[in-house]
């Protein structure tokens, strides 16, 4: 009935130079109900190192349970999470953090008055005897952000001061910073950011990319969807309702899988 | 895999790679990527300057400065060394306790039950001492625990069961009143120790018969305070609890625990502050610390903490308390009515968040 195959052959097929690799995260036949609400049914879903998959969907569609399950805040009713080809399981999201797979929540989770190392090293703070270790945390904060090419003016600036997208680049840094992040998964990156903000985000996936990182990217903006991501993925109702290639497809086609085709 | 990762996020010797990543990295690199300064604003004396107005102390720096200026200006009395000592003595037990309540303003909470708190366990340690034959350090380390049991129970029933603290240690302040007042059945209680017992000279002595060893007290709790607030994990975890509680929580961090770490320590320093007030009267009286919550919450408000948590400093707290007490002193030296003082002090606190606020609003 589970059918795998299909959609990782598909995949390997097309993505170059990763034939014979397994993907980094792998989803078979999961599926979640809330009470009697079928959040997920029997969704497949993949990423591959390097990759970035944009994840789209109505309202509803289980975008953000199908990524809580990956980051390990939901555990899925029925269905195999596969890392490196591996079966994993996560209790909690710290279990997937510990696999390489950090979260940038939608609300960026930052403390506004500390600074931007500080934030970075929010809950991990690196210590020499009992005191904390600031020089360590200033020379990798600087450095992280330097490879996300971030314009953020100083490590020791309070978030609470920075712009929008800055604040985006400090989250993400967050999260690769954190355990050498191998997938970096981000709930609705711009959605509160004006242009030249979104771009410099976008700027950002690129280059988490450009380190072999994979990047989930849930989003309504089609058009930031099809700037960065190798791979769409729809959902519709709790079902996969497809997977297409960036350079294979438009958004009308994918509107249609959205809402259905036969709504239009 | 991972090894790698690791290799490419840190590189040794950047655009010497030959692999596609740092290729891409230096085309990124020679597009004119922003430089990142490790330190906020200018270098140097205008730096310096910058980065003193920025201070989170700063306003009550400068109102400790001016007072300390204004005083010695009113009366010469005001700056010689004897009366200096008489204030720092004087503000030493209200620092004390006003350092834990420091680290509860950041956490994001409020503790109204110190003033009762000291004065319950200063009926308990006079008690333990005159009434059950205690050695006095043993007492002390007895009111100490006590204390911290105290926060515990403030801070036990604020976080597990989400009851705002300004309710639970309002409700405190009243208990432990009442438990003062029934068991000291309302009057004094005197303790009996030789003028030259160690308990006395260590709790309320003079160091070479000048320095009082109260200040010595404020000092060591204030540094150690200020040391763990901003030199360790805990401390940086206090501070993330207060400014975002949610982002602590996803962060790993244990904010309940905090909270009422923090809720314990104030509690311990109560009794702390208890001992070096019985050293010096030898007496405890029930109604000792009443009303005395407002002093310390005022000083550690002066001192630049927000109510609501994310900031703040000991050191603003130290200078907040000091604040305070030059104006006491000040007004008893210039021969002011004794009834004026609560009106110094209240328009002091306002202006003090005023001034405070203005200059904010135009940093920010």
């Amino acid at each position: 009935m589970e059918q795998p195959g299909i959609l990782l052959t598909a995949v390997n097929t097309t993505t170059p130079g990763m034939i014979g690799e397994y993907p980094l995260v792998e989803l078979r036949g999961i599926s979640k109900a809330f009470g009697h609400v079928q959040a997920l049914q029997r969704v497949d879903f993949c990423v591959f190192p390097g990759e970035v998959v944009g994840l789209v969907g109505d309202n509803g569609a289980g975008k953000s349970t199908l990524i809580k399950i990956i980051s390990g805040a939901y555990q899925p009713d029925s269905g195999t999470i596969l890392m490196d080809g591996k079966p994993v399981t996560f209790h909690s999201p710290r279990d997937a953090m510990m696999m390489g797979i950090a979260t940038v929540y939608q609300n960026l989770a930052l403390v506004d008055q500390r600074d931007v190392a500080a934030n970075i090293f929010l809950g991990r703070e690196p210590t020499k005897g009992i005191v904390i270790d600031r020089r360590r945390m200033v020379e990798e904060s600087v450095q992280v952000l330097q490879q996300l090419r971030s314009d953020i003016p100083s490590v020791e600036v309070p978030v609470g001061l920075l712009s929008g997208g800055q604040r985006q680049a400090v989250a993400i840094a967050r999260a690769v910073h954190q355990a050498a992040a191998r997938l970096v998964i981000m709930d609705e990156p711009v959605a509160a950011l004006g242009i030249e903000e979104s771009r410099k985000v976008l700027r950002l996936i690129k280059q988490l990319k450009a380190q072999g990182r994979a990047v989930i990217v849930i989003s309504h903006n089609l058009e930031h969807v099809f700037s960065v991501a190798d791979r769409i993925v729809v959902l519709r109702r709790g079902r996969l309702a497809g997977v297409r290639r960036r350079e294979e497809t438009n958004a009308a086609e994918i509107v249609r899988l959205i809402v259905g085709a036969e709504h239009l | 895999m991972e090894q790698d990762l690791r290799q490419n996020s840190q590189p040794e010797a950047p655009g010497c790679g030959t692999n596609n990543v740092d290729a891409i990295l230096d085309e990124l690199e020679s597009a004119g990527a922003p430089e990142l300064l490790t330190r906020a604003g200018p270098r140097g004396l205008r730096g310096s300057l910058q980065a003193l107005l920025r201070m989170r102390e700063f306003s009550v720096l400068s109102a400790t400065i001016l007072l300390f200026i204004a005083l010695s200006l009113a009366t010469p009395l005001f700056p010689q060394l004897d009366n200096i000592l008489l204030v720092a003595r004087q503000i030493s037990i209200l620092a004390i306790i006003a350092t834990g309540v420091t680290f509860l303003f950041i956490s994001g909470e409020i503790d109204l039950s110190i003033g009762s708190i000291y004065g319950f366990l200063g009926i308990v340690l006079a008690s333990l001492i005159a009434k059950f034959g205690f050695n006095p350090w043993l007492a002390l380390l007895i009111v100490v625990i006590m204390g911290a049991a105290i926060g515990f129970v403030n801070g036990t029933v604020t976080t597990r069961f989400g009851i705002p603290s300004f309710i639970v240690t309002l409700g405190m302040l009243s208990i432990l009143r009442g438990g003062a007042l029934l068991a000291s059945g309302g009057w004094p209680v005197m303790i009996k120790l030789a003028r030259d017992d160690p308990f006395l000279n260590i709790t309320s002595g003079h160091v070479s018969g000048l320095v009082p060893t109260q200040v010595f007290w404020m000092i060591g709790v204030m540094a150690l305070g200020g040391f763990v607030l901003s030199k360790t994990r805990f401390g940086s975890h206090v501070y993330a609890t207060g400014g975002n509680q949610e982002a602590a929580i996803l962060a790993g961090i244990n904010t309940k625990w905090i909270k009422t770490i923090n809720f314990m320590i104030t509690g311990a320093l109560c009794g702390i502050a208890a001992a070096l007030l019985l050293g010096q009267h030898r007496n405890a009286f029930p109604l000792t610390g009443t009303g005395y919550e407002l002093d310390i919450i005022a000083a550690v408000v002066i001192g630049g903490t927000p109510l609501f948590g994310g900031a703040g400093s000991i050191l603003g707290t130290f200078l907040g308390a000091a604040v305070l007490g030059m104006i006491t002193n000040g007004l008893v030296l210039l021969g002011a009515s004794a009834y004026f003082e609560p009106v110094a002090k209240g328009s002091i606190i306002v202006a003090a968040i005023l001034v405070d606020t203005l200059i904010r609003k135009r940093r920010v």
